[in-house]
């Protein structure tokens, strides 16, 4: 029975590679762990190995094609065997989480498209929506964390178009209002604050790990990085109101914020987690981790907010402003030590969000609250005191956003990390480094 | 204040507002001088300027543009009218290997301040050799500067700038347009290269033409609006420099682009914009950028193939509502 040596999967958002070498033709014999062709993806070639002995039946693809992760590169059987249909892509072909996202949607099947091929690669190329899908739907899609194989389209030919990404973003929300909290309860009746949006990233055991990011970013922006940690606990991420899936919710100050988030596990019923918060959202964490209300088994912060009175405030008021991809570059430059760390794609991404969506109006509500001028509105200096289980503060030397000399003075149990040549973001300019240390303090709770 | 005047008066007032200003600026070509130009842009000049700064020459087109080309190199600001832009394909030579090259190769030294005004375009039947839309030529020439403008207010605007800037700029009116009449804002008005001008605002589509396409966008933008789809008319009016950024910010806004060109599609600047939509507004995207281009045919003579083979309103409108995916109420109920 002939079986197929597949397009491996190397990084977690590769969908395809370039083959750049087949080092076998059919008829050759091949045996466990020869390498049988090279494939390519955006930054490194990796060799392909057959994975038991046996003969080359049939090559899919040539030097040059593209190739879909996770489809046959080649088939392998006996000597003169037969090959049957094409077997269906594998159920694997997605990651956990994609897997998840289309089992939770199956009643609403994908639509088929309309050209009926037989070359395999193309229809899995349509069903990953790269194909019957339009640039924009795509990236809505995976700024909202949809699967956009999931999402019916009514566009040409079946095509996901915006509409489509935006009514299914309706259904859902609709749908899950029981599990997103949206704060309005008896205890804060006044409070104008919105709701956080939870997004499981990582399935697992053990206790789970939050992310926070920062102000004007959103949970997505951890995917890259959670790479680096290894770590089998879940992972969970929370978009602050203002901004991702929250866009649309308002807060207008740090307290609203720490409420929401507290709301937002509550409904979920976590009570003991691991937290990881970045700027802003490393002060909401360590908000939370001071409360003592939550179990609270460790903290990481990076490049935090709150500990010292200072801020570039310039830089919320330029990013808030910004209209244009050359201008808002200039002010996301100021994240990082080396512009060349920032992805285009963050500039982009940034400005789209805002379209069609209250993210700019609340995102500048939200920092009138949080910010007058260069200071801080607000301070979790007394909540880091308090928290006494393992804490990790991560700082860049040359933070051009927060102060990093705010940190120095941190209580004495507090580990404190200085990156030199390293901006605003470590998680992303020290990587490896931050995913480590990340990895530490959550293994350190025991 | 402004005053409502036809496109070929307000060319005049600029080149009349710039010869009084500038005493280097010039204008020669055929019948332009007693007869006023063909299109009557020069009409009154001679009288004014007499007949060393505004000259008659013999039909040689190669000739004049040289003399042009030369003048301007030397220290004049020259205005060479050539009648048909077919006709200036006699002297391509002195525009592309001269005048366009001249400011590289002395290092910036050698500056070439030649202004070349022609007329293309379909009107009226004047067959395959005097209607064809060949900006593209231009623009794909590196230190060429390619203006069409589509108005009175910006042909006087962009004409008068033209005069005051350095480099070698091909200015392309149209036809049809020369006794089209629009407000032109009294006093000194000039327009700087590289800014676009919105026609008409709108969310849904936007739609970029430039010259004869413009008023042609507006008439099937003003039908769309009837069935609630809201068009934004982009005009860019100079080809080179090409305004990017309103064109990218407006695509980022409604995600669909329409590009709308009267010369024929192939190799055409339709096509060039259309790639820098993609390539730096991709993920704006909701739909394939449409082209509403001339086929790819010299023009015929016959009235009705005339038409057939450049687009009309209803071609633009039907692009329109292809890249919404013909489903507008949908779209405008968002």
């Amino acid at each position: 029975m002939a079986r197929p040596i597949l397009m491996p999967q190397v990084g977690q958002d590769l969908t395809e590679g370039k083959v750049t070498a087949i080092l076998v033709k059919p008829g050759d014999k091949v045996k466990k762990g020869d390498i049988v062709a090279e494939v390519e993806s955006e930054k490194a070639v990796f060799e392909v190995e057959a994975f038991e002995t046996g003969t080359i039946l049939d090559i899919r693809y040539k030097v040059g094609d593209t190739a879909v992760v996770l489809e046959p590169l080649m088939m392998v059987g006996e000597e003169g065997e037969k090959l049957e249909a094409v077997p269906a892509p594998a159920a694997e072909a997605f990651s956990g989480e994609d897997a998840q996202a289309i089992v939770e949607t199956a009643r609403e099947p994908i639509a088929s498209p309309a050209v009926e091929t037989a070359h395999v690669t193309e229809t899995a190329y349509l069903k990953t929506g790269t194909g019957g899908s339009s640039p924009l739907a795509r990236r809505l899609a995976v700024s909202a964390g949809l699967d956009i194989a999931a999402i019916p389209g009514t566009g040409p030919k079946g095509a996901v178009v915006k509409q489509d990404v935006i009514a299914y973003q309706r259904s859902r929300s609709a749908e899950t209002a029981s599990v997103v909290a949206f704060r309005g309860s008896a205890s804060q009746p006044s409070s104008a604050a919105g709701s956080g949006v939870l997004k499981t990233l990582q399935s697992g055991t053990g206790d789970p790990v939050l992310f926070i990011h920062g102000f004007g970013g959103e949970l997505s922006a951890w995917r890259p990085f959670l790479s680096h940690l290894g770590i089998t606990n879940p992972i969970i991420a929370i978009d602050l109101p203002a901004h991702g899936a929250a866009a649309g919710a308002a807060a207008d100050s740090f307290d609203d914020l720490v409420g929401a988030v507290r709301n937002t596990l509550r409904t979920q019923d976590i009570g003991r987690l691991h937290l990881v918060g970045h700027s802003l959202g490393a002060a909401v964490a360590t908000a939370i981790a001071g409360g003592g209300d939550l179990d609270v088994r460790s903290l990481t912060l990076i490049a935090p907010a709150g500990l010292g009175p200072k801020i570039n405030g310039d830089y919320f008021a330029g990013f808030l402003s910004s209209a244009s991809e050359t201008v808002l570059k200039a002010w996301l430059d100021l994240l990082v030590h080396d512009p060349a760390d920032l992805p285009g794609v963050l500039v982009r991404a940034t400005l789209a969000g805002r379209e069609g969506t209250a993210m700019a109006q609340n995102q500048a509500r939200l920092a009138a609250g949080i910010v007058s001028g260069n200071t801080q509105l607000f301070s979790v200096r007394d909540a880091l005191g308090r928290f006494g289980g393992p804490a990790r503060i991560i700082v860049g030397r040359e933070d051009r956003i927060v102060p990093p000399d705010q940190a120095e003075a941190v209580p004495p149990h507090v580990a404190l990390h200085r990156l030199a040549q390293v901006g605003h973001l470590p998680q992303l300019e020290a990587a490896p480094l931050v995913g480590r240390l990340v990895a530490q303090t959550i293994r350190s709770a025991g | 204040m402004a005053r409502e005047i036809m496109y070929r008066d307000a060319l005049r007032e600029a080149i009349d507002e710039e010869m009084a200003r500038d005493k280097t600026v010039f204008i020669i070509g055929e019948g332009i001088a007693e007869r006023g130009g063909s299109y009557k842009v020069t009409e009154g000049l001679l009288d004014k300027y007499g007949p060393k700064r505004v000259r008659d020459t013999p039909i040689a087109e190669a000739g004049m543009i040289g003399v042009g080309v030369g003048a301007a190199i030397a220290g004049a600001r020259p205005i060479v009218e050539i009648l048909y832009i077919d006709f200036a394909m006699l002297g391509m030579d002195m525009i592309v290997n001269q005048a366009a090259k001249f400011r590289l190769m002395t290092g910036g030294d050698g500056r070439v301040p030649f202004i070349m005004r022609t007329q293309g375009g379909t009107g009226g039947g004047v067959a395959a050799q005097h209607s064809q839309s060949l900006e593209a030529m231009f623009y794909h020439i590196p230190g060429l500067k390619v203006v069409m403008p589509s108005t009175p207010s910006d042909a006087k605007g962009l004409l008068k700038y033209a005069l005051r800037q350095p480099d070698p700029v091909m200015f392309l009116e149209h036809k049809h347009l020369y006794m089209t009449k629009g407000m032109v804002p009294d006093g000194e008005h000039i327009i700087a290269f590289g800014k676009g001008d919105i026609k008409r605002p709108g969310k849904d589509v936007t739609v970029i033409a430039w010259s004869n396409m413009v008023p042609r966008t507006l008439e099937a933008a003003e039908k769309l609006a009837a069935e609630g789809i809201e068009v934004e008319v982009i005009d860019p009016r100079t080809l080179v420099p090409l305004d990017k950024e309103m064109i990218l910010t407006s695509v980022a806004k409604t995600n669909r682009a329409v590009i709308v060109q009267e010369a024929v599609r192939r190799g055409g600047v339709a096509s060039d914009i259309a790639s820098i939509i993609q390539e730096e507004a991709f993920y704006h995207l909701d739909a394939p950028i449409e082209i509403v281009a001339g086929l790819n045919i010299p023009i015929p003579f016959n009235l009705e193939l005339e038409k057939a083979s450049v687009p009309q309103v209803d071609d633009i409108v039907a692009a329109v509502k292809r890249s919404l995916h013909a489903k507008p109420v949908a779209i405008a109920a968002e």
